[in-house]
């Protein structure tokens, strides 16, 4: 008795299904509002909640208003396919997100399933697109195409025994591995490849077994937290070997834990961030996102999920239709170099950003993040 | 057999037979879940509530079952269900192994042993250990089951298959705590000097809940591979392995409905409270604490035999009935 | 061999935080028989209530360093030990008589309710300290250039160790402390006031865990909520390694498993060093559990 208690509790936990309005377009967020990746989850947010904002102050999307329809991931596949699912039920017409490959994998089947696009803005695994999903794309670039301009730019600096860091995690770990595989094709020198525990405070330990290898550059492929204390604490040892990091390194809060000091001569890889744009679009946005929010926008991914909104609006403002595969027809084959937040949009067959995004920012000695020269 | 327990299992096969045709695909794949914690909490309900070994590295023979049946499927190409005993089995010879060296300790320190060992599985996992795990990336392409020919694909058609087996399961367990072998994990979970005194090989019982708790964990990890398609080691983590803990105790441990509703509130609760996200785990533990202190037996604590009147006088005929029967000789 | 002195050094000044955190464990299980899963997440409380202290009121400016560093932890180790009290009154005083699983699962709850807390309080990010706190000097030491603070930490928790350690080896009060360890029964019929004895041992171990955030805070420069997961199981294997309930052993422990750890990442691989961390522990439970300097309390286990 009490069993069917229980699960008349959990039936009657029913709340009443998603009536939607008719003259609204839904367009969903997938993000990681709560877990580990809460603040790239914020940032998402309040791109695309401008982006909608603009639009509808510019009389909506074919003649109606866009409604953002947000679930929370919460860092973790299998929040995420529930709130999938959850978002299927609701009478989106795409869905932007997420961030984190093994999140938005878990979820990748459920929205094809249901003849929804989705475009992801932080999910950088190569293998995303190569399952043919033809609603599936993506703003952000792969790790493949991160790896090559990594190992391009560690072979400019003319370095002759190379390290690599990361931290295990499937990002960090799939960029090492590309690099590395890249940089072997071509004969360099790689005498260090390991991996460090996130969250953990004290890397004195590793960069002591670093130093040994004797390396000309480190190249650190995790986040930026501990990319700061390894800064940090690289200079407290007076070891001044240069380091280098990946896109996931892009965050103000890099300077605040490493000091300026250490900080000073670092190098990463990274998509443009908007102040960085030349065209008129991309610095008029940073203004307004100023105004509404005070500060910059602080994540990258957080910008690459506006692009992928304004990529999913064009193209049914374009078709006149939320027809998924007519969505797909337009990303394809007929949106080329559209202006979007962080560069020219535009998507090849498997649902990839086409273009070379990568670029070299290197940290002055005033904390700032300056965009190096091609 | 008890009366009130097949009342139970019919009403609820009616009602999850009727479920797909009311609720829509997302609060059906709750329903999953649930369904899959469910069977989770009820394998570490062998070990921990019926004879009271304190593990909470559970998360450990999940990921176990849950590898084995991934890479079988995707090396192998075995089908999927035909893995779920292997998995079951792997798990089991696992914790045969793990458990073997520990299993004397005393419940504070075999409490730290598993979550050490949860965390040694975790991070082999993460470190690719043998080349076969896939690292942090994990294993994708796991293929769906195959029942008679018919692939199970959507949400409701894997609502059946996970709920039938809770069924199976809460069936099956049910007969095993009115058994002997639940009989003797009660007595030396209640007093374990006593119990070896009485014959009992404590440690043979004690490995082999752990065995029989740690196959149904494996066997519950290939439905969830199933249901995934893709599993990594985040969901295998030392946090999984303390909402199953907390779903046995504070549903209450040892019981069987206890569990189950225990399952229902730690799944389906935070859903209908997607809003409250943040501070759902903070709420949490404060209702941890303040149910330790007012509510120490569980929601639903297993009940122990009563006598009642009936059985009263049900001894006094048997009593009047022997001497007769010796006469009779 | 060089690598071998600067991993060995490594590993002390990280293991003399460990030790520091050991400590607080040791002494609560000494006499209440209880895993404080929630003393971790007290060592965070220290490290990010230092932060507050520190830029609320200023202090580098009007005391200069030491002075401010030395009051800074005396209210900090002040605001810690309080809420050890508070702890031990609300969670744990109404389930001494209660079994044992009671209170270690109330012991999480707590765990987990003070760690969401302190996150929602703070947010989510990482927090940072002021920089320039700490005088950056090296000193030469075997031919290597060891910093300053990381000796000074080891030092801390040595000078902190031996104070604990005659307290209650000399003093009227430890020997309570001691009494009250063995049976908590006796002692209260030999006059001991129990209950206070416990409020003590509650004030003086989450006080050392929180000087020990500070300590973190101040010389790592970074706090985070997650931080006492990660240091509390590594200073309540420490303690377990040295010996539960012992005081030298906490930080024999701590300093050991520090090294272990240090030397484990140079020689086999960084990748798996929490695991032989843990590897450590689960052998030490099954050859020696009573630790290298042996519980303090004959029993069964």
């Amino acid at each position: 008795m009490k069993r069917v208690m229980g699960l008349a509790v959990a039936l009657g936990l029913l709340a009443s299904g998603p009536a939607g309005a008719a003259d609204t377009i839904k367009i969903g967020l997938m993000a990681p509002m709560t877990g580990s990746w809460a603040s790239e989850g914020q940032e998402m947010k309040r791109n695309v909640d401008l982006l909608a904002e603009q639009a509808n102050a510019k009389g909506g999307l074919n003649g109606k208003k866009i409604e953002v329809v947000i679930e929370d991931d919460g860092g973790d596949p299998r929040t995420a396919s529930l709130a999938a699912q959850r978002l299927t039920t609701k009478g989106v017409v795409a869905v932007i997100g997420t961030y984190g490959s093994a999140v938005t994998e878990a979820t990748q089947n459920i929205y094809d399933e249901a003849g929804i696009t989705q475009i992801a803005n932080g999910s950088t695994a190569v293998r995303l697109t190569e399952k043919g999903l033809k609603h599936f794309f993506r703003t952000c670039p792969r790790d493949d195409e991160q790896g090559k301009v990594g190992a391009a730019t560690i072979q400019k600096m003319g370095a002759k025994r190379i390290a690599l860091l990361h931290d295990s995690s499937a990002y960090a770990k799939g960029l090492a591995d590309e690099i590395n595989t890249i940089l072997k094709a071509n004969k360099q020198n790689v005498v260090f490849f390991d991996a460090l525990t996130p969250k953990e405070q004290d890397y004195s330990a590793i960069l002591t077994k670093l130093k040994a290898a004797n390396p000309d550059v480190v190249f650190f492929t995790g986040y930026y937290p501990e990319a700061g204390l390894l800064l940090k604490q690289k200079k407290q040892m007076g070891w001044n070997v240069p380091f280098m990091g990946g896109d996931a390194i892009n965050n103000p809060d890099l300077v605040k834990i490493a000091g300026k000091d250490a900080a000073a001569g670092f190098q990463f890889l990274s998509p443009p961030v908007p102040k960085d744009l030349d065209t008129p679009e991309a610095k008029a946005y940073v203004v307004a996102y100023k105004q509404k929010y005070g500060e910059s926008p602080a994540s990258i991914y957080g910008v690459l999920a506006g692009d992928g909104f304004l990529s999913v609006t064009k193209a049914i403002a374009e078709t006149k239709s939320t027809d998924a595969d007519k969505i797909r027809d337009y990303l394809v084959n007929k949106m080329k170099d559209f202006p979007g937040l962080t560069g020219k949009l535009a998507f090849n067959a498997k649902g990839d950003r086409v273009g070379e995004l990568y670029r070299v920012y290197k940290v002055d000695k005033n904390g700032e993040f300056v965009l190096q020269p091609k | 057999m008890n009366g009130r327990l097949v009342v139970a299992i019919l009403a609820a096969v009616a009602l999850l037979a009727a479920a797909p045709f009311a609720l829509d695909a997302y609060w059906l794949d709750v329903l999953n879940s649930v369904g899959l914690y469910a069977l989770l909490a009820l394998s570490l309900n062998v070990i921990l509530g019926d004879a009271g070994l304190f593990n909470m590295g559970q998360a450990a023979f999940y990921a176990v079952g849950a590898y084995t049946t991934a890479i079988l499927s995707t090396q192998l190409h075995l089908p999927v269900l035909w893995t779920m005993p292997l998995a079951g089995l792997a798990a089991a010879l696992f914790a045969a192994v793990v458990a073997r060296p520990v299993i004397h300790l005393r419940g504070d320190y075999l409490l730290i042993v598993t979550i050490g060992m949860g965390e040694i599985v975790r991070i082999a996992l993460v470190n690719d250990v043998f080349g076969l795990t896939g690292g942090a990336n994990g294993i994708f392409g796991i293929p769906r089951p195959v029942v008679f020919g018919y692939k199970i694909r959507k949400p409701a058609e894997f609502f059946y298959l996970i709920w039938a087996f809770v069924l199976l399961t809460v069936f099956l367990f049910d007969r095993l705590e009115q058994s002997r072998f639940g009989r003797a994990l009660t007595y030396l979970r209640e007093d374990p000097v006593a119990a070896e005194g009485s014959g009992i090989n404590t440690v043979r019982y004690k490995l082999a809940a752990f065995v029989l708790g740690a196959a149904w964990a494996g066997m519950t990890g290939t439905l969830y591979a199933a249901k995934m398609t893709i599993i990594s080691p985040e969901s295998f983590s030392f946090w999984e392995s303390v909402v199953l803990f907390l779903i046995v105790i504070l549903g209450g441990a040892g019981s069987i409905p206890g569990v189950i509703l225990g399952a229902v509130l730690v799944v389906a609760l935070p859903e209908a409270f997607r809003g409250f996200a943040t501070a759902r785990m903070a709420v949490f533990g404060l209702v941890m604490m303040v149910m330790m202190i007012f509510r120490t037996q569980g929601l639903l604590p297993l009940r122990r035999p009563r006598f009642r009147e009936r059985d009263l006088a049900r001894a006094e005929v048997t009593r009047a009935e022997v001497p007769r029967a010796e006469a009779a000789k | 061999m060089e690598q071998f002195l600067q991993q060995l050094i490594n590993g002390l000044a990280v293991g003399g935080i460990y030790a520091l955190i050991a400590l607080g464990y040791t002494m609560v299980y000494g006499v209440l028989k209880l895993i404080n899963f929630a003393h971790g997440d007290l060592f965070t409380y220290g490290g990010y209530l230092g932060l507050t202290l520190l830029t609320s009121f200023a202090l580098q400016g009007h005391l200069g360093t030491f002075g401010a560093i030395a009051i800074l932890t005396a209210m900090v180790m002040g605001l810690v030990g309080i809420m050890g009290v508070v702890l031990e009154r609300a969670a744990y005083r109404p389930l001494r008589e209660s079994p044992r699983l009671s209170a270690v699962v109330s012991a999480l709850g707590a765990s987990i309710f003070l760690q969401n807390t302190l996150m929602l309080i703070y947010g989510a990010r990482f927090q940072v300290y002021p920089e320039g706190l700490l005088p950056q000097v090296a000193v030469s030491l075997f031919g290597l250039q060891v910093p300053l603070i990381r000796i000074l930490v080891v030092l801390a928790s040595v000078v902190m160790m031996t104070a604990l350690y005659l307290f209650v080896q000399k003093t009227k009060v430890g020997t309570a402390v001691r009494a009250a360890a063995i049976d908590q029964g006796a002692a209260r019929l030999m006059g001991i006031d129990v209950n206070k004895v416990v409020s003590l041992v509650f004030l003086i171990g989450p006080a050392l865990g929180g000087a020990a955030g500070l300590l973190v805070g101040l010389y790592y420069g970074q706090v985070n909520f997650t931080m006492g997961w990660i240091y509390g199981m590594k200073a309540f294997t420490a303690a377990i390694l040295g010996g539960i309930g012992n005081i030298p052993g906490a930080m024999v422990g701590g300093l050991l498993l520090g090294v272990i750890e240090a030397l484990g990442a140079a020689y086999i691989s960084i990748a798996w060093k929490d695991a032989i961390a843990f590897c450590v522990l689960i052998l030490i439970l099954i050859v020696r559990p009573t630790g290298l300097l042996g519980e303090r309390v004959a029993e069964k286990v």
